[in-house]
């Protein structure tokens, strides 16, 4: 108690230290960013997730192809969830002797529980709704053109007669993939006692659920413990859509990556200013050793005053943290309309947390270092300070570094680019300083005296000018990082979408259909057509080996093999494809040949010259695996797990399956062509895009968001880093007063320094930022063909070396105006 | 002005004064005292007597509140600090009782400091000379905490003498020396200002090195007590 008291008098008396100022202002402030970006990512995570749930029209759920038990519903009840069941199914529907495939919701009035059912009645006016009442069902436009009917009109679907309440609009789909035909929805009790849902029929059951976070939470750890009926899934918004899921993971990748450089930013300012309190304070502590105060007290009073510095500045920057982002919360939550908007304390307390990790972490080493100084440094003053060698304490700050770069960044993947980058960054900038340094000293004979003066200066501090260039380079990399790397990598993610992306899919064509089809797509103005064969098989036998006897560590591996595959065959690579491994195939191989995507690889743990089994029809093909290929995923592209060599598998009985681009607007034909070709599925994609789209902006939205404000945050942490080393100029400036020294001189002096340092810091910035984000965008986001922007990153290291310069002269312009007098007072 | 003056330092009625936290505080009160070139002088007094606020007058880091000083002919009272730090870059040099030698510059480059602010090419060389003026060539390239008290003022001397300055500023110079090695410095300050004909500005609180002076003054809080040394001339 003694010592938190001695703490707190020496922090009254020490509180006016810059660099303690600096600390305490480098931890609020990174309290603050780390704050502020968790804060906002967690609401954005449950934007995204909200809006994930909006697709699916419910928080969580289970999907089945038989009915779901009771217990399910029942217990969500009691968890105070709300509750959807609902059914889908094809059925034909007739009116007027027109009929129709058309793919049937049936669901109870509280559907949807999330998102919007968008309805329009009889006059055209668009409104939300609920599912319908008995009697009633709401079909969509295609249906409604392809059966000429209006709303208000009767129609038959499962021997009922059914009004027509509305239009469908839009609708929350239950994570289905994709619609297949023109869409109904009916009542699920009209579905029922028309017996579309017993045993036989091809409906899925679904279960949808909406509450409180905990109480879906606990109702899906709750669902995942218990054994669901064979068959059933749970539909939870991460793994509604592929590309749904891609959005979602890039988005927190992006918001992790935030709050994790700005950390490291934070750090860097904390170590700058650590070392300069250790170094003020190395007389002071000699003096306390010499009088007899034990090494460990000398430590704890140096520790005690940190932490009496630290919690208030904690405090503050947690109270910052949940101010600002309530505040940017308020401007951007209208990216995120009708998601909840409770502030989460947790994230700007764990950013806490966080703060005093990497307080203690990076202040340590230079207080640990102090403490241990020796009394005889009384008589000689700063002799232990230099001739040091390794110290193993210095490791401390990279293992805080390394252990918050792993938990920020949640995959070990991001943890080791990261890392390996920074610290490759940190090497070289080390490294191109002190060659800089280098010939600046041999530069400096020749230049203008006031520049020499300042090259001089900057070339003699050698060992501080590195560890500067090499805290501002990394600082400015994560800068770079965020302000030019991630935009840029959203820029390029986005025009992933082209304006053309096939925004049809046609099923089921058969081959002597492909001509005319053809020449009716033509007529209608599509182009991108594009077809590729499609057999179904199923996996039998791996080398000889019958598929149910093997055992698969991978549980899907066990749910593919009941499945019906779809298989495909193409003598060329396709687009967003990858040979990752072996080779594509020869044009006439002699056995069958398979390219294997990497997931199945892993799933069923197979290696080149592995031979697959699959049934076709009625025949067999025994396929040597050849390569195994990186598939893009999230292009908008048909992509197959296994692709077949044409020379063998083109004898397979086979459908096509084409995709093409059709402006918008065009449903009247797309009706007629369907109806032309009856045995066609058409797939309208226009809509999925359009979600996706405005997904993608909402997410780069809030990115945006993020960034802004970790930007700052970067921006000031530097200033702050910057301020940390003005003190030791002081002296220096004073001393050079002294000697005659003009003002101008000082300035300019300052001015070479700090743009010199503000140079070598930018170029390795560059170097650094360029590097991560082709890694990164190459590794991480699957960004094809990305190339970080050479052009504004250069241009931002000039800017930067201007900004370090500027702020170095802001930094030292009370230091040109020390009073020489100053030195003969000081001694 | 034309010619050499006649005084390096001509000081007339000098006072000054500080607003204190209590009110107005008389550091200096009327001193008046005249240097000759090529002299030595030195200012004695008690601790608080003001002589360090004195030379820095005298040297032109501070104005004075109401008197006039003439450095080499300069009224430095009518200067502003720009003015006046080229005069100091010119014609003064200084040494300082804990040396304030810049801990991040080798001994040599301290040296080359004020050779630097001139922006003479010949810094290096120069600097080494002087260092080897000072006895410390070998230790050149060592860092002032390498280096013990006595060296880091032979160093500090250096640097004072390099450019070649008209008048030398000691304050306390061996204040934080032991005594053997004090009067080395001291040795080495007169010796240097003997070959150099530099005007030697020495305030101390030792007398007996006081001594060692042409002529001396005493302070007495912030008043010139006696004139001695004058008469001995
Ligand atoms: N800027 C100042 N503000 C207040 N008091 C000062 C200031 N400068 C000097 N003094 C006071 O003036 C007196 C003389 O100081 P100084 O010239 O340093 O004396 P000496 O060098 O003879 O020990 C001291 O009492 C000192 O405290
Ligand atoms: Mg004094």
């Amino acid at each position: 108690m003694n010592l938190l008291r001695l703490s707190l008098r020496t922090l009254r008396r020490e509180w006016r230290l810059p660099e303690l100022r600096t600390l305490a202002g480098s931890l609020v402030l990174a309290v603050a960013a780390l704050g502020v970006v968790a804060t906002l990512s967690t609401r954005v995570e449950r934007g995204v997730l909200a809006s994930a749930a909006e697709l699916i029209g419910g928080d969580i759920g289970v999907s089945s192809p038989q009915r779901l038990p009771d217990d399910l519903a029942t217990r969500a009840t009691h968890d105070g969830l709300k509750v959807n069941r609902s059914a889908s199914f094809p059925s034909v529907a007739f009116a007027h002797g027109r009929s129709q495939l058309l793919d049937v919701l049936a669901t109870d009035t509280a559907y949807p529980l999330r998102g919007t059912l968008e309805l329009r009645d009889a006059h055209g006016h668009t409104q939300t709704g609920h599912g319908p009442a008995a009697g009633n069902v709401y079909l969509d436009h295609r249906a409604l053109v392809a059966l000429q009917l209006q709303v208000g009109d009767m129609l038959q679907l499962g021997g009922r007669e059914l009004h027509i309440a509305a239009e469908l609009v839009r609708q929350p789909d239950g994570g289905q993939l994709i619609a297949l035909a023109p869409r109904a929805v009916m009542s699920l009790t009209d579905a029922e006692q028309a017996g579309l849902l017993g045993i036989g029929s091809r409906a899925r059951h679904r279960l949808l659920l909406a509450g409180a976070p905990a109480a879906v939470h606990d109702w899906r750890d709750w669902a995942q413990s218990t054994t669901l009926p064979q068959g059933a899934q749970l539909i939870t918004p991460e793994q509604t859509r592929q590309r749904m899921r891609s959005a979602f993971d890039r988005a927190s990748a992006f918001l992790r990556l935030t709050a994790l450089l700005s950390a490291l930013l934070a750090g860097v300012a904390i170590a700058l200013a650590a070392q300069q309190y250790a170094r003020r304070k190395t007389s002071e502590v000699a003096l306390l050793r010499a009088l007899g105060t034990p090494r460990r007290r000398v430590f704890g009073l140096l520790i005690g005053t940190l932490l009496a510095l630290a919690v208030p500045a904690l405090i503050v920057g947690v109270a910052l943290a949940l101010g600002l982002a309530q505040a940017a919360w308020l401007f951007a939550s209208t990216l995120f309309a009708g998601v909840p908007t409770v502030l989460p304390w947790g994230p700007a307390l764990a950013a806490a947390g966080i703060g005093l990790a990497v307080l203690a972490g990076f202040a340590l080493p230079p207080l640990a270092r102090l403490a241990e100084v020796s009394p005889v440094a009384v008589f000689r003053d700063s002799v232990t300070r230099r001739v040091r060698r390794f110290d193993g304490l210095y490791l401390v700050p990279v293992l805080v570094a390394l252990a918050l770069i792993w938990s920020q960044s949640g995959s070990a993947r991001l943890a080791g680019i990261l890392a390996i980058s920074l610290s490759g960054v940190a090497v070289a900038a080390a490294l191109l300083a002190w060659g800089l340094l280098w010939l600046a000293r041999r530069v400096a004979p020749g230049a203008h005296p006031a520049l020499r003066l300042g090259l001089a200066a900057l070339a003699r501090r050698r060992g501080l000018s590195v560890i500067q260039a090499t805290a501002l380079g990394m600082g400015l990399t994560a800068l770079l990082v965020l302000a030019i790397i991630a935009p840029s990598m959203l820029d390029g993610w986005r025009s992933e979408l082209p304006s053309n992306t096939p925004n049809w899919f046609v099923l089921n064509l058969q081959t002597n259909q492909r001509d005319d089809f053809s020449k009716a797509l033509a007529r209608l103005g599509a182009d991108q057509l594009n077809m590729l064969p499609l057999a179904v098989g199923k996996l039998v036998a791996i080398d000889g080996h019958p598929i149910d006897g093997l055992h698969f560590n991978d549980p899907r591996a066990k749910d593919w093999s009941d499945r019906q595959l779809r298989l495909s065959w193409a003598g060329t690579l396709p687009p967003a494809n990858r040979v990752i491994a072996g080779h594509w195939f020869t044009p006439h191989p002699a056995q069958a040949e398979v390219s294997v995507d990497t997931m199945w690889r892993d799933m069923f743990a197979l290696k080149l010259g592995d031979t697959l089994s699959f049934d076709v029809g009625e025949g067999r093909l025994d396929a040597r695996v050849t390569s195994f290929r990186q598939v893009d995923w999230s292009s908008f592209r048909v992509n197959f797990f296994l692709l077949l060599d044409p020379a063998h598998a083109s004898a397979l009985p086979h459908t096509w399956l084409a995709s093409f681009h059709l402006p918008r607007g065009h449903a009247t034909q797309v009706a007629t062509l369907s109806r032309a070709y009856p045995n066609l599925s058409l797939v309208d994609v226009d809509d999925l895009l359009d979600r996706i789209h405005q997904i993608v902006d909402r997410v780069s939205g809030a990115v945006r968001w993020v960034l802004a404000f970790s930007l700052l945050a970067g921006a000031l942490v530097l200033a702050a880093a910057l301020s940390a080393s003005a003190a030791e100029r002081r002296h220096e400036a004073a001393l050079l007063r002294t000697l005659g020294a003009r003002r101008g001189q000082l300035r300019i002096a300052a001015a070479c320094e700090f743009a010199l340092l503000g140079l070598i810091a930018g170029l390795t910035a560059t170097a650094g930022a360029a590097g991560a984000g082709w890694w990164l965008g190459r590794q991480v986001f699957h960004i094809e063909h990305y190339v970080p922007p050479l052009g504004s990153l250069a241009l931002s290291a000039l800017i930067a070396a201007v900004v370090v310069m500027l702020l170095g002269l802001a930094g030292t312009r009370k230091v040109t105006r020390t009073s020489p007098m100053r030195l003969l007072r000081e001694g | 002005m034309s010619g050499t003056p006649r005084f390096l330092l001509d000081v007339r009625d000098v006072s000054k004064s500080v607003q204190g936290p209590e009110g107005r505080l008389d550091i200096l009160d009327g001193v008046s005292l005249q240097v000759a070139t090529g002299e030595s002088f030195a200012i004695v007094g008690a601790s608080g007597s003001g002589k360090t606020t004195l030379l820095g007058l005298l040297a032109g880091l501070d104005t004075p509140s109401a008197g006039s000083i003439r450095l080499d002919g300069h009224a430095l009272e009518n200067m502003d600090e720009e003015a006046r730090a080229d005069l100091r870059r010119q014609l003064v040099g200084f040494v300082f009782q804990s040396f304030h030698l810049l801990p991040a510059l080798s001994a040599e480059e301290n040296v080359m400091l004020p050779l630097e602010l001139e922006g003479d090419r010949l810094a290096r060389t120069r600097a080494r000379e002087a260092l080897a003026s000072v006895g410390l060539e070998a230790r050149r390239r060592h860092y002032p905490a390498q280096l013990s008290g006595g060296e880091q003022q032979r160093v500090a001397i250096a640097r004072a003498f390099v450019h070649g300055p008209r008048v030398l500023f000691a304050d306390e110079p061996t204040g934080n020396l032991d005594q053997r090695t004090g009067h080395h410095i001291i040795d080495l300050l007169f010796a240097l200002n003997r070959d150099h004909h530099t005007t030697l500005v020495l305030v101390t609180h030792d007398a007996q090195l006081a001594e060692r002076c042409v002529r001396r003054v005493e302070l007495e809080e912030g008043r010139l007590r006696a004139h001695s040394g004058e008469a001995d001339a």
